[in-house]
């Protein structure tokens, strides 16, 4: 729906991947909610643990998603204004963002292990594995939606189907970015 | 209306209040007396104490398990009602016969929990305590680590609404996406091989309690759908 000043006060994408998506960031704070409690009752062990991630390949995982994201969002206007051609070369920039950050966390991962560090550590490290390893499960899901809304955005006619399927998947893209900023600044920062 | 007509939102309804039917004898058998949620019992304790607590909650227990049978085996019914509703909206009957499988896969899951638990308090003092130990151990696992089964009924039923037409789909869409969503909150019940203390083991807040909330609201939403869908002409139809 176009507003007066032009502007579109559309739902994008559906009803169901918002609530899809209010339903994820409930699980997420809870999950939040279980890293703060655990830090205040283990704050020695969570400061010295984190001392020993490598802040920068979480900054560089950050900055990957943030990129990945505008890209999405690039991509979908063009959609809207059916340039497909375009939009599925930025979805594929995307799509490489999104395989560069699950590269950049197996090499994280795998030098954490080869350290001798694994979810049995101690507390930090057993949520740190486990907490984004359910947000690395978020972006494998997350790259073949890309995949999927690619091959939509490059069908003959970009009618309103495509447009709600291209919209709602880029919705669950955005999501996984916020969701890992957050798991970001609880992990490598605070 | 003609008389099938009628008589499949008589089956459909039914197999609604089946649904709800299992989430109270539920909360009834595993939550008020069977001791399965909130957990009695905790994956990080020695075999000798699940002796001692299953002792004094004995009779609670096995009442429990009783409920908690009949719970399960509803979910036939309900999972029946939900692949009826699927089977209204094709053509061919694929992912209606597909959700039938893990109907029957999740249900006998489900009573073999219930198997499990009973089994548990039948003759604590004489089984050894580790057998105890692994009867409530088996319990745990069958309810919350098998989520390839319980998931990927999830995503059958939301594959056939998302891949509808326009307006020829089971189910509103919304209902496709909560199921995803379900899907993704069992997923941490696979943690419990991994831990044994701590929000990951059996009795944790991540691997216990979230998915078991999840599952029960799901049954309820999709009882709720299905009910709701019965007073629907046929989506072919429409």
């Amino acid at each position: 729906m176009q507003t007066a000043g032009g502007v579109d006060r559309r739902l994008p994408g559906e009803l169901g991947i918002w609530m899809f998506v209010a339903g994820d960031l409930l699980v997420f704070s809870l999950f939040f909610f279980v890293i703060a409690q655990t830090e205040r009752e283990h704050a020695e062990v969570f400061s010295r643990s984190r001392a020993m991630l490598d802040l920068w390949i979480g900054v560089a995982n950050t900055l990957l998603l943030l990129v990945g994201s505008w890209f999405v969002a690039t991509a979908v206007e063009l959609c809207r204004q059916q340039r497909g051609a375009y939009a599925q070369r930025y979805f594929l920039y995307a799509i490489l963002t999104g395989v560069a950050f699950v590269a950049n966390k197996a090499m994280e991962w795998g030098a954490r292990i080869a350290d001798g560090i694994t979810p049995m550590t101690n507390d930090f490290f057993m949520l740190f594995f486990v907490f984004t390893g359910i947000h690395l499960f978020h972006v494998l899901l997350g790259l073949c939606v890309l995949i999927l809304i690619r091959r939509a955005s490059v069908r003959p006619q970009v009618g309103p189907h495509e447009i709600r399927l291209i919209e709602s998947g880029a919705t669950f893209w955005h999501l996984i970015d916020l969701l890992w900023i957050v798991l970001f600044a609880l992990f490598y920062l605070v | 209306m003609d008389g099938s007509d009628a008589l499949m939102r008589k089956s459909l309804v039914f197999c609604g209040y089946c649904g709800f039917a299992a989430v109270v004898f539920f909360i009834i058998g595993g939550v008020f007396l069977g001791g399965m949620l909130p957990p009695l019992l905790r994956a990080d304790e020695p075999p000798a104490e699940f002796v001692r607590k299953i002792n004094e909650n004995l009779m609670a227990i096995r009442v429990g398990s009783v409920f908690l049978m009949v719970s399960f085996a509803l979910f036939g019914p309900f999972g029946a009602g939900i692949a009826a509703q699927t089977r209204r909206a094709e053509r061919l009957p694929v992912f209606s016969f597909v959700q039938l499988i893990f109907t029957a896969c999740g249900t006998m899951i489900a009573l073999l929990v219930s198997f499990a638990w009973a089994l548990m308090a039948f003759r604590p003092d004489v089984y050894d305590a580790s057998l105890v130990q692994f009867l409530a151990d088996f319990a745990y696992f069958l309810a919350v680590f098998s989520v390839p089964c319980f998931g990927g009924w999830c995503v059958m039923i939301a594959l056939p609404i998302l891949l509808a037409p326009e307006g020829t789909a089971p189910f509103p869409r919304w209902i496709a996406y909560i199921n995803l969503w379900a899907a993704v909150l069992f997923a941490p019940g696979q943690l419990v091989l991994f831990f044994k203390s701590g929000p990951f083991s059996w009795h944790g807040l991540v691997a216990l309690w979230l998915p078991f909330v999840a599952f029960f609201l799901w049954i309820l939403i999709m009882s709720a759908a299905v009910i709701t869908a019965s007073r629907k002409p046929d989506p072919l139809a429409r």
